[in-house]
């Protein structure tokens, strides 16, 4: 059924249209540097100041770029059109015409769309370290704090960052993905998942809400920076890979109760 | 109820006598049967019915009447607020392994519009859990007759070839049960014509089908049995022949239609004869149509066609005439 799911996804436009957006980004970003001639002093330390540094230095500062709202929207475009795709299109109920139960349907669904979501993630991370070693060379990274560190450690780190951040994105999956199973307007469900993402970064912004914004879904999203820091901390990154397990629960639980007492009319 | 309808079992007869018990060779049972999608919309109200094997079953109604929601509650896409659907005997539930030995068509045919027929196929069959080898896709490609097409994006297909590619994948396992909602739905008479011959073939090979239409002649030719609905409810149950009340009505085309009105109100064993353009309508009552074709010809009228024509639609309308009360 995943193999099924996964060969619909492989025949669609989209699908190489969002993943080639993912490749193209760091692409870009990585040319933008090379033609621009480095990065321009802007009075932080961040992953663009040291852009140019390594090419092992460009995954990660693609990767800490499109982590807070173009990958959302690819993973979200995934999950949101799981089952609403299905739907809208009437091919859902002869999906479950066929000898299969309806869990077996939705976990293929949901492993689909949690694969897609983590090659998504890995793309740019692939992306930005072929384009980055063509443009800036293999050479050992300098970190935002400007230490350095070892290709392979950069790189175990970089492989480490990557699988967080596709992690950070379960709560953005499974809400989209609860939503597919509830509407047969799959940009509907799409956009929430973007929403999600969207309020809980502008309600992580906003210092009043005090202790309630570290149970935001996004709170620990760019934990993984951490990795680079010095001396390099993991306590956000743990608190940032169970933070997801309740919202990851709760959205399955509710997308597993409601389609299984939903009547199929489309 | 219309005292024509002889020995046609209607809904209160059924209710009287509690609904069918389920036996070996019962395919689809139903019992008492409802659906309510909200305090308002009463879908289907107590329905209950048996389908034997190799039965072609037609159910009949206008649009809205609830034939689809049966069609989907037997297919578990559509959960029953209360009652029950037995499928070979065995109850049947959501995705149950009985599917296996079901082939569905339900409401417009639609498929992954980016992939072609072929792959349709092959994605819906793999959706179930099995190899390909187990699919019989040459007698369903023979059948849904698409040549090279086959290969080409659905989303290039006509309605008539998607109607097509719909049956071939309802075949795709040699069902024991055909369910088949609205099948000749958008199609054109040729086709129309293909679809219902495909039928009578499958059931000659001893599949068991259930068809929901609206299109009275279809039932009419295509159907053993039929049951009518109205509103959600059972207005009649019985084999064609007793809803049609075939022995009984015939429809003449005559090359005068004025001498033979003149020679069918002297025969004895006819109830009226009416004029229907282009012929007569004629109510038998006793008499055997070899001998009314005779008294005409003898009398000298030219007789084109002898047909039971209409019958289904005047009873179907009457019993929904009677039902909306």
């Amino acid at each position: 059924m995943i193999r099924v799911d996964l060969k619909k996804q492989a025949y669609r436009l989209r699908t190489y249209i969002a993943l080639g957006l993912m490749v193209a980004v760091p692409v870009i970003i990585t040319l933008a540097f090379k033609l621009g001639g480095g990065p321009r002093d802007h009075g932080q330390n961040d992953f663009f100041t040291v852009a140019t540094h390594s090419g092992l230095n460009m995954p990660l500062a693609a990767l800490s770029a499109m982590s807070s709202f173009l990958l959302v929207v690819v993973v979200a475009l995934f999950a949101g059109g799981a089952v609403a795709e299905e739907s809208s299109w009437g091919s859902l109920r002869y999906l479950l015409v066929r000898p299969v139960s309806r869990s077996r349907l939705l976990t293929a669904k949901v492993l689909v769309a949690a694969l897609l979501a983590f090659i998504a993630t890995a793309l740019i991370s692939l992306s930005g370290l072929v384009a980055g070693t063509i443009a800036f060379g293999w050479h050992p990274i300098a970190t935002p704090s400007l230490a350095a560190m070892s290709q392979g450690e950069a790189l175990s780190r970089l492989a480490l960052s990557t699988v967080y951040v596709a992690w950070s994105m379960s709560a953005v999956v499974a809400f989209a993905f609860m939503l597919s199973t509830m509407t047969d307007a799959a940009l509907g469900a799409v956009a929430a998942g973007v929403g999600l993402g969207i309020i809980s970064q502008i309600l992580d912004a906003i210092p009043a809400l005090g202790s309630v914004r570290n149970w935001l879904p996004t709170h620990d999203w760019h934990a993984w920076e951490g990795l680079f820091a010095h001396p390099a901390t993991t306590s956000d990154m743990v608190n940032g890979v169970f933070l997801q397990i309740p919202y990851l629960a709760v959205f399955l639980l509710l997308a597993w109760w409601w389609f299984h007492r939903r009547d199929i009319l489309s | 109820m219309n005292s024509d309808l002889g020995s046609l079992r209607t809904a209160g007869a059924s209710q009287r006598r509690g609904p069918p018990a389920a036996d070996s060779e019962a395919v689809i049972t139903l019992r008492n049967l409802t659906k309510r999608y909200s305090k308002d919309v009463l879908a289907v109200d107590g329905l209950s019915l048996e389908v034997k094997q190799g039965m072609i079953f037609g159910l009949l109604g206008p649009n809205g009447a609830g034939k689809t929601t049966v069609l989907r509650m037997i297919l578990g896409l559509v959960h029953p607020t209360a009652g029950e659907v037995l499928l070979f005997g065995e109850r049947m539930r959501p995705g149950s392994p009985l599917l296996g030995r079901v082939g569905a068509l339900v409401d417009n045919p639609l498929f992954v519009p980016h992939l072609s027929g072929m792959d349709n196929l092959k994605q819906f069959w793999l959706a179930g859990g099995q190899p390909l080898e187990q699919a019989h896709f040459d007698k369903a490609l023979e059948i849904a007759d698409l040549g090279s097409a086959v290969n080409r994006k659905v989303r290039t297909y006509s309605h008539g070839m998607l109607q097509r590619l719909a049956l071939a994948q309802v075949l795709l396992n040699r069902p024991d049960l055909l369910l088949l909602d609205e099948p000749t739905s958008g199609l054109d008479p040729q086709e129309m014509r293909e679809i219902r011959e495909m039928v009578r073939r499958l059931a000659q090979q001893g599949a068991t089908i259930f068809l929901s239409s609206h299109i009275l002649a279809e039932v009419e030719q295509v159907c053993t049995h039929a049951a009518v609905m109205n509103r959600g409810r059972l207005v009649a149950i019985g084999s064609v022949g007793e809803l049609v009340g075939a022995a009984n009505n015939v429809y003449l085309e005559v090359d005068d239609v004025t001498l033979a009105m003149r020679v069918l109100t002297g025969i004895a064993g006819i109830r009226y004869a009416t004029p229907e353009a282009p012929g007569i309508s004629v109510q038998l009552n006793g008499l055997e149509r070899k001998k009314l074709v005779a008294a005409l010809v003898n009398a000298g009228v030219g007789v084109e066609t002898v047909a039971s024509r209409h019958r289904l639609e005047d009873v179907f309308i009457g019993m929904l005439q009677e039902d909306d009360g």
